[in-house]
């Protein structure tokens, strides 16, 4: 039982209580963080604060978010998937190949979350009828769909897909990119599901207390099934982004993207033992990477320091998390 | 117990047996898709190969048994291969910059065991961000080039044959794998490794001293990482800042196959060493039969799947 | 309120009896070879409360799960109602209107009051299908202001007092439409004025004809809340009866009292210097201000309750956790004890209490587990001598291990057997000062005197002894000195001729002593 005494038991509305309120947030680290950052980096270089350098940061990171905000489920649930990278692929191949022979955006759209759909219930049965645990299986699905991409493709790379299938990725509405509203949308769907669905609560107590959630009797397998799931359906939604941005599938798209995935879940305020967190951690997250990547560019840092700046970001998150509870006192 | 259960129950004890038939078996299909395969030549120098995610496996396996994980270990390779490239380009004597290869292989271990000790976080995110800022160190530090400029008797680590015939670092593995062995069953570290795999709180009530054997473990794979590094490195005759990407994937499925439980307190050197023979073998004999190397990962990554639930399976009907 | 008195010696129904809420008639389990309950009837009714009194080990916690739903009786059968029924999971209990509040309370920390009462149970839903979280926060509050109660419903529970979890713990019962509750060590952590506040909220529910089982030690509670009482013994039932015809001396009288029968006979001796001294010793929300002393060849026992603090005492001075406030000695030295080893270095060694999960490693041979305490002294340049075999051999014949070979898994092993070789492997490190924490829990009384054998010739070595145990015959025949501990805090100490077993109950309990003082309570202030 926590020994955490609360000061005051009503909810007050002094501007304090309310900052206090904010500080106790999965998401505030990243977000004062995220602020920090972007007056850090405007200050240091004019280009920065330009609206059209924001939304192609946005809209850079647009893959990366929409996926994020699902492996956020999956961390929520105390499980892990670092599968995506491989998984988008997959999906953009079979998304490009769907546009190139009938043309059109829906139906290209929706074999690329057929294709991710299914590859995230083959994670999900393994590792809830499996028992095997996720960090695994996810991390044999990660080569083994890598492989899959390269037995479908010969080898060879999609490319010429026709326009009315890029939509998505090149098009805008009222002058703003569709990714960036794609993700905004899909970002208040999982706020909205997290909040108010019987499944989205049960994630939170099935990460959070495992023990307790099976004696109120919740249907964890299935809660964690739906979560991998959930990956495979945003992946094929990301992948047809990325196949409006791109234009063509090669063998090796979508590497690396798992740890970029995992990285913004995490920075953005989510903990990995699961839990606690947020959908908006997640968002953040991924906003925090664009930005710290993009500013790294603007400052002529050379981008092959991104992989290092993400694997130390990471640590640093975990390592923070850690210091975060024993300040506060939490002995769990 | 019914006679399958009785069957299944030997099964299991003899795992061993039963990996050493898969070898074999996996040798004849081996030798059937390719002429190549089975001449003394080839399966030598398959040994080239085997030796570098051999020793890996050997520390992993230790790691493995006491219910953690690391998945920096291909990254860290790079990471030492580019020390000993770039430090000789620099200007540092050959000896020494190969010195600076182990010694950077066991630091980058040796922070691994630290920050997952130090504070308590589990090994899979410790290693998960330290894959990434190894490679990104690797990367970042030499600008993505390559070292090849290295004297000729630095070829002798990756590429010379002992009696003609015999791959020099054969003996280099065969000597580790005699050394970790030992170590795992006739000291008392290996005794302590078991234990806390097994029970962690009964071995801290024993006086295991737990965060001690934890860093040991993680800097040691570091060690046999920044061997395997100068083997490697000597073999391509290159030192690049990609090096061993992906090699993390043959290590840990090597163990598993090999018959260690992912959840800990079990794992033989035998079946780690079978274990790295089955996946030499599988990649030698796909490689001279044409299959290139992505299709080789997904063989790979099913065959993880599958050893881990074929582990585990067994495991639960056992008890 | 008016019950027919029920002394409770497995009779069958009248037909006149009201239906009770649930009622467990003539109900055994076993759990291996030990028999926790035997021959048990209990019942609930509609609108009381119902204590349910004992040692550890007495039954009343397996009990209660038979009622919750996670065991079924092996004997005996369940009536809901007046219906029989048979539970699978706590979920079928709950369905039944049987709700539990365990005394680690099981809640979701971070999801928020709100959430917690709804987990799991019926969440009603919008127009739209989504969860309709105004009406759930609504009847939250409305089920908190029932129990006369005024929280926030949208904080998050991680950040509410303990008294105020166990609040939202029993609105998590009502919202789920329990009629019998059952609490089990409900005031541990609470102040004296939140355990008046707990009194008004079972007030509230058992107006509302909610029946509550109230399980708990603290003897002044027990009377100053229930309508009935039940004692249970070693598994048996004793006595059920209106909590004003008992008194607290009667009580513990029937909670305790067995003939003493001497297991064994201590030898006489004469204790030699202070080995270990402790004072002051304290660690936050486990103890605190606790002095000890224990001479060569002497043997303390260490009484008290489940939750006491002993084992958490014991665990600081070995260096499971190093202690927040006061000070170890060891042979007049001070010390500073931060992990086992420097524990193990000074000569103490600490046999757990959980023999399984922390005394042994199931899966290890009976020769690998006696040796791992030892695996420095006898290895050489880090190498384990093939001798080892022959000092395990050796162990297993001093201490009469018996049903398997040093080379075969503990596992095999009788609980007592087992339990001697977490001895010999604390005894092969050659300790000069021996924590045993429940040495004798779950053995049968052959392994037991052997035991007391043990220990006994121990002392003889001059050995210092500190004997942890919840069973009072063990601690009066072994222990030439009783120290009690309640609470975290030490109430009382006693010379091996003075103690008997109603003054250390008393000291435990806190409940009144002969001379009508009341030790309960004594300066316990707001945290």
């Amino acid at each position: 039982m926590t020994e955490a005494r609360a000061p005051a038991e009503q909810r007050g509305t002094s501007p304090r209580d309310a900052f206090r309120r904010f500080m106790v947030r999965p998401e505030s680290p990243a977000l004062v963080f995220l602020a920090l950052l972007v007056v850090a980096f405007s200050l240091s270089s004019d280009k920065f604060l330009s609206g059209s350098n924001f939304e192609s940061i946005v809209i850079s990171v647009a893959v990366l978010g929409i996926i994020a905000l699902a492996v956020n489920q999956v961390v929520l649930c105390g499980e892990i998937d670092i599968s995506t990278g491989s998984m988008m692929g997959l999906c953009a191949v079979a998304a490009g190949a769907v546009a190139l022979s009938t043309g059109g955006l829906v139906l290209p759209l929706l074999a690329g979350i057929a294709v991710g759909a299914f590859c995230g219930a083959i994670n999900g049965a393994l590792v809830t009828a499996g028992r095997i645990p996720s960090i695994i299986v996810t991390l044999g699905m990660l080569y083994a769909l890598r492989g899959v991409i390269l037995l479908v493709t010969g080898g060879t790379w999609i490319t010429g897909v026709p326009e009315e299938a890029r939509v998505l990725g090149t098009g805008t509405v009222l002058g703003v990119g569709y990714p960036v509203i794609i993700l905004f949308v899909l970002f208040l769907v999982m706020e909205l599901v997290s909040r108010h669905s019987t499944w989205g609560r049960n994630v939170f107590a099935v990460g959070g207390n495992r023990r307790a959630a099976r004696l109120a009797g919740l249907p964890i397998d299935r809660t964690r099934f739906l979560a991998f799931v959930l990956v495979g359906m945003f992946v094929g939604i990301a992948s047809i982004i990325y196949l409006g941005r791109a234009g063509s599938v090669q063998t090796n798209t979508g590497t690396g993207l798992e740890l970029q995935v995992v990285a913004a879940v995490v920075i953005g305020g989510t903990s990995i033992s699961g839990g606690r967190g947020s959908s908006l951690a997640a968002l953040t997250g991924a906003v925090l990477i664009g930005v710290i990547l993009n500013g790294l560019i603007l400052l002529g840092v050379p981008g092959i320091w991104q992989q290092g700046v993400l694997g130390a970001l990471i640590l640093l998150a975990v390592a923070t998390d850690v210091l975060r509870r024993r300040l506060v006192g939490d002995k769990t | 117990m019914s006679a399958a259960a009785a069957a299944l129950r030997r099964l299991s004890f003899s795992r061993e047996i039963v990996l050493l038939g898969v070898l074999i078996v996996l040798v004849i299909v081996m030798s059937l898709l390719s002429p190549l395969f089975f001449t003394v030549g080839n399966l030598l120098n398959t040994s080239r190969f085997f030796v570098e995610v051999g020793l890996m496996a050997l520390g992993m396996t230790l790691i493995i048994i006491t219910g953690g994980i690391d998945l920096s270990v291909g990254s860290n390779l790079g990471l030492s291969s580019v020390a000993i490239g770039f430090s000789f380009a620099a200007g540092l004597p050959l000896p020494f910059a190969i010195v600076l290869g182990l010694g950077v292989g066991t630091a980058a271990g040796l922070f691994n065991g630290l920050f997952i000790t130090l504070l308590n976080l589990h090994p899979l995110v410790v290693t998960l961000g330290t894959f990434a800022l190894f490679q990104g160190l690797a990367y970042g530090a030499t600008g993505a080039e390559a070292v090849s400029d290295f004297p000729d008797w630095f070829a002798y680590f990756g590429q010379a044959y002992f009696l003609n015939v015999v791959p020099g670092q054969l003996f280099i593995f065969i000597v580790a794998v005699a050394v970790v062995w030992l170590i795992l069953s006739r000291t008392r570290f290996g005794r302590y490794v078991y234990a806390i795999g097994n029970n962690e709180e009964a071995a801290r009530f024993s006086g295991v001293p737990i965060r001690k054997v934890k860093v040991a473990i993680y800097s040691g794979i570091g060690l046999l990482v920044g061997m395997a590094a100068v083997i490697y490195t000597s073999r391509v005759y290159t030192a690049r800042g990609d090096s061993g990407l992906g090699l993390e994937l043959d290590v840990i499925s090597a163990v598993v196959l090999g018959g260690a439980s992912i959840y800990g307190g079990s794992g033989t050197i035998a079946g780690t060493v079978l274990g790295v023979l089955i996946i030499a073998t599988l990649r030698n004999g796909l490689t001279l039969a044409g299959v290139p190397s992505t299709w080789q990962l997904f063989v790979l990554g099913v065959l993880l799947l599958v050893a881990v639930f074929l582990n585990e399976f067994f495991r639960r009907r056992e008890e | 309120m008016s019950l027919s008195d029920d002394p409770g010696a497995g009779g069958a129904a009248t037909v006149a009896e009201a239906p009770a809420i649930f009622r467990l008639r003539n109900v055994t389990k076993h759990f291996g070879g030990v028999t926790a309950v035997e021959d048990v009837d209990f019942d609930l009714q509609a609108g009381e409360v119902h204590a349910l009194v004992g040692e550890n080990g007495a039954g009343k916690s397996t009990l209660m799960k038979m009622v919750h739903g996670l065991y079924a009786p092996d004997k005996g059968t369940l009536e809901v109602g007046g219906e029989t029924v048979e539970f699978s999971s706590p979920r079928d209990a709950e369905a039944a209107g049987i709700a539990m509040i365990p005394q680690e309370l099981d809640l979701f920390p971070e999801l928020s009051v709100t959430e917690n009462l709804f987990v799991g149970r019926h969440r009603p839903r919008t127009r739209w299908g989504t969860l309709d979280r105004a009406t759930m926060r609504a009847e939250a509050r409305e089920r908190l202001r029932s129990l006369g109660v005024d929280l926030d419903a949208t904080t998050t529970v991680k950040g509410l007092s303990a008294a105020n979890q166990q609040i939202v713990a029993i609105a998590r019962a009502l919202v789920g439409e329990a009629r019998a509750v059952v609490m089990d060590e409900p005031t541990a952590s609470l102040t004296e004025r939140e355990v008046q506040q707990l009194f008004r909220i079972i007030s509230e529910l058992t107006s509302g004809g909610v029946g509550v089982v109230y399980i708990s030690h603290r003897l002044d509670e027990i009377f100053a809340i229930s309508d009935r009482i039940t004692v249970l013994r070693d598994g048996h039932h004793i006595t059920t009866a209106p909590a004003d015809e008992l008194d607290a001396e009667e009580l513990v009288r029937l909670m305790v009292g067995r003939p003493l029968n001497e297991l064994f006979t201590r030898s006489p001796h004469s204790p030699g210097e202070v080995a270990l001294e402790v004072r002051g010793l304290g660690r936050a929300g486990e103890f605190e201000g606790v002095d000890l002393a224990v001479r060569r060849g002497e043997i303390v026992g260490l009484s008290g309750l489940v939750g006491a603090g002993r084992s958490e005492v014991a665990q600081c001075i070995f260096g499971i956790r190093p202690p927040e406030a006061g000070e170890i000695r060891v042979d007049g030295e001070d010390v500073r004890i931060h992990s086992p080893q420097a524990a193990m270095e000074r000569g103490i060694f600490y046999v757990p209490e959980e023999r399984r999960s922390q005394g042994l490693i199931l899966p290890f041979s009976i020769k690998n587990n006696i040796t791992l305490s030892i695996l420095d002294r006898i290895s050489r340049f880090g190498f384990v001598p093939r001798a080892e075999r022959q000092t395990a051999d050796r162990f297993a014949k001093d201490l009469s291990i018996r049903g398997a070979k040093v080379s075969d898994p503990v596992s095999r092993l009788s609980g007592g057997n087992q339990q001697k070789v977490v001895l010999a492997k604390s005894l092969a490190r050659e300790p000069s000062i021996l924590l045993l924490d429940e040495p004798t829990r779950g053995i049968d009384v052959g392994a037991k005197s052997e035991i007391y054998r043990l220990i006994d010739d121990l002392s003889k070595e001059d050995k210092a002894i500190l004997l942890i145990s919840s069973e009072l015959e063990e601690v009066l025949s072994m222990s030439d000195r009783i120290v009690v501990m309640r609470e975290g805090r030490v109430t009382g100490e006693f010379k091996r001729d003075e103690a008997t077993q109603e003054n250390v109950m008393t000291a435990a309990t806190g409940g009144r002593d002969r001379s009508g003082s009341d030790s309960s309570r004594e300066g316990e202030a707001n945290d």
